[in-house]
């Protein structure tokens, strides 16, 4: 067996392990925890373990083979997976964008040294912006900007927010990398009268990937939030996120169908994830395994 | 016409700091086509700082540096010359091949050109069967010389070496000291090259530069009269011999006075 198919095997084992593991807690949980709550000076600082707050995990698992509303012929998990397919394209039209703008900024500020001077402070405090507070500006967009012809439509409202988030890390990680390149490999393209942008792809962007993938894993968990935000807070139509808050109002007289949402926006999340992870392995498949002296 | 003409060039690194290193003072060099020319000296007295003035990488502080009738700057843009360093500095995410391809690519040469030169080299370095392998998964003393296949790739006119034997074992040296000098007196290049081993800078050259600290500068220059058809048996010449004796003797008087009396430091003696 390569040692490349033994790593994915170990990981995957590892991963289901540790599912299963929080399956466990959750219900080690419910058996031994209060049933309305621990409260110290009446501060909650212990969740419910009834089946109200925390349904069993078979009652949720259960959830997803019945109707999605009493009398339909839909069950459940076919209409989660379409919400969770409808937001995953989102996150993925949003992390391209917050890609391509991150990198592009990056570049930029590799570049001109003014640039990168005036430009990341401002992005350091754009993250500050909660998002809850811009969404519905930029989902007020939907419908009514115009430019030359092309009606802003309201999913791209979403894949914005999404790529609101996922810029910036693929910003700082892109640039911390661009000036990774060491400083003999520089001189050597120097010495070649190479100009800047072949040194920028011949040199930096090699150089900057091991760099590039764990930023870009964040940016891509970060479009998810994002997506997922902007759906909740304005509750566009389609998505996991309009799942959530609907299935979330029924949360009393029927527990489980909630979580049916939310695992599946996780496994939206997982799913965004693995794309960087194979992307990543297949990029650093031809790097240094362990560092030598 | 000289092929490196260095004039009253000085190299003053963080002028007026309290950091300030004299690292080359009133350097005159020349440098005549296809002339082999060492420079040698103790740690620290600017050699390499020399060659990178030469190789435009730093500009002098004072002083004229013309490379083929050019400046310096002009010449390298024309990309004159190849460049070895002390350290290999190649890239990870190359194979060897396209390590030694690098600079034929930013030369616009086509592919096959550059497939075939890259072997072409690869068997000079005595590696043919490395072309696909990372430069990790290599030596250092391999990867030197896939280094320095790189830097002879473009068959430059002018060569730039920075101990580029140094990692070597002592038989792969010899060896591609002997490869170094067919391949230059063949396409005639000129080369200067930075060593610290005094056997090796003899054996190469027509002239040995001999620089000493604090402030960096020349101190002596050594012919060596051992002709252009130098082989394995011209390290038993007396003529050798008497080069080697010549450069020890023209080193002693460069230690500086920390140094202990009698060894140079920094300088081999093999
Ligand atoms: N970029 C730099 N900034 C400041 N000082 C420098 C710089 N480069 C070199 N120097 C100083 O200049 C002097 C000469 O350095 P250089 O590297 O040319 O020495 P060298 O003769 O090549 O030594 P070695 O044999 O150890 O390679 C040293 O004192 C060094 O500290
Ligand atoms: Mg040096």
């Amino acid at each position: 067996m390569s040692p490349l198919a033994r790593r994915s095997i170990y990981r995957t084992s590892m991963f289901v392990l540790s599912v299963v593991l929080v399956g466990v807690l959750w219900e080690l949980y419910k058996l031994i925890g209060p049933e309305d709550g621990g409260k110290i000076f009446g501060a909650a600082v212990l969740p419910r373990s009834n089946d109200t707050a925390m349904p069993h995990i078979w009652s949720m698992l259960s959830r997803y083979g019945r109707p999605e509303v009493r009398g339909s012929d839909r069950q459940i998990w076919s209409v989660v997976l379409a919400g969770a397919w409808y937001s995953f394209r989102l996150s993925v039209a949003g992390f391209a964008i917050g890609a391509t703008i991150g990198v592009g900024l990056s570049v930029l500020m590799a570049r001109f040294k003014m640039v990168e001077r005036g430009l990341l402070p401002y992005l350091v405090v754009s993250q500050t912006v909660p998002l809850i507070a811009l969404a519905p500006l930029i989902v007020s967009w939907g419908g009514k900007v115009n430019i030359l012809g092309f009606t802003w439509p309201k999913w791209l409202s979403a894949a914005v927010l999404g790529a609101f988030l996922a810029f910036f890390p693929i910003a700082v990680g892109t640039l911390r990398g661009l000036a990774s390149a060491p400083s003999a490999s520089l001189e050597l393209m120097s010495s070649y009268a190479a100009s800047w942008k072949q040194t920028l792809f011949k040199l930096r962007f090699p150089a900057a990937i091991p760099f590039m993938v764990p930023a870009f894993k964040l940016g891509a968990s970060g479009a998810v939030v994002g997506v997922v935000v902007a759906e909740i807070s304005t509750g566009l139509k389609g998505g996991i996120g309009r799942l959530i808050i609907e299935y979330a109002r029924e949360a009393t007289g029927d527990p489980a169908k909630v979580f049916t949402a939310v695992f599946g926006a996780a496994a939206l999340g997982l799913a965004m994830a693995g794309f960087v992870a194979i992307s990543d392995v297949l990029l650093m498949r031809n790097r240094p395994k362990e560092t030598t002296t | 016409m000289s092929a490196v003409n260095v004039q009253g060039a000085s190299k003053i690194f963080n002028q007026g700091t309290p950091k300030q290193v004299d690292a080359l003072v009133d350097v005159n060099l020349t440098v005549e086509p296809g002339e082999f020319v060492s420079l040698i000296g103790p740690s620290g007295c600017g050699k390499s700082t020399l060659l990178r003035l030469i190789a435009n990488l730093l500009e002098p502080t004072t002083g004229e540096i013309t490379v083929n009738s050019k400046t310096a700057s002009q010449s390298r843009l024309d990309q004159d010359y190849g460049m070895a360093f002390q350290q290999a500095g190649l890239f990870d995410w190359r194979t060897v091949a396209k390590n030694i391809e690098l600079p034929l690519e930013l030369k616009g040469w086509d592919k096959a050109k550059r497939a075939a030169r890259a072997k072409e080299m690869l068997e000079l370095v005595k590696l043919p069967e490395f072309a696909d392998m990372y430069p990790w998964q290599l030596s250092g003393g391999m990867q030197q010389r896939i280094a320095i296949a790189r830097a002879l790739a473009a068959h430059p006119p002018l060569l730039l070496m920075d101990e580029p034997f140094g990692a070597l074992d002592e038989m792969t040296r010899e060896y591609m000291q002997g490869e170094l000098l067919r391949i230059c007196s063949e396409t005639k290049t000129t080369v200067v090259f930075v060593t610290h081993s005094i056997p090796e800078a003899v054996y190469l050259s027509n002239r040995v530069v001999v620089m000493s600290p604090r402030p960096g500068r020349i101190t002596e220059v050594i012919n060596v009269s051992l002709g252009s058809n130098r082989t394995e048996d011209t390290r038993g010449a007396d003529e050798f011999f008497k080069g080697i004796t010549a450069v020890r003797e023209a080193l002693r008087g460069t230690h500086d006075d920390h140094a202990n009396a009698g060894a140079v430091r920094g300088v081999e003696d093999r």
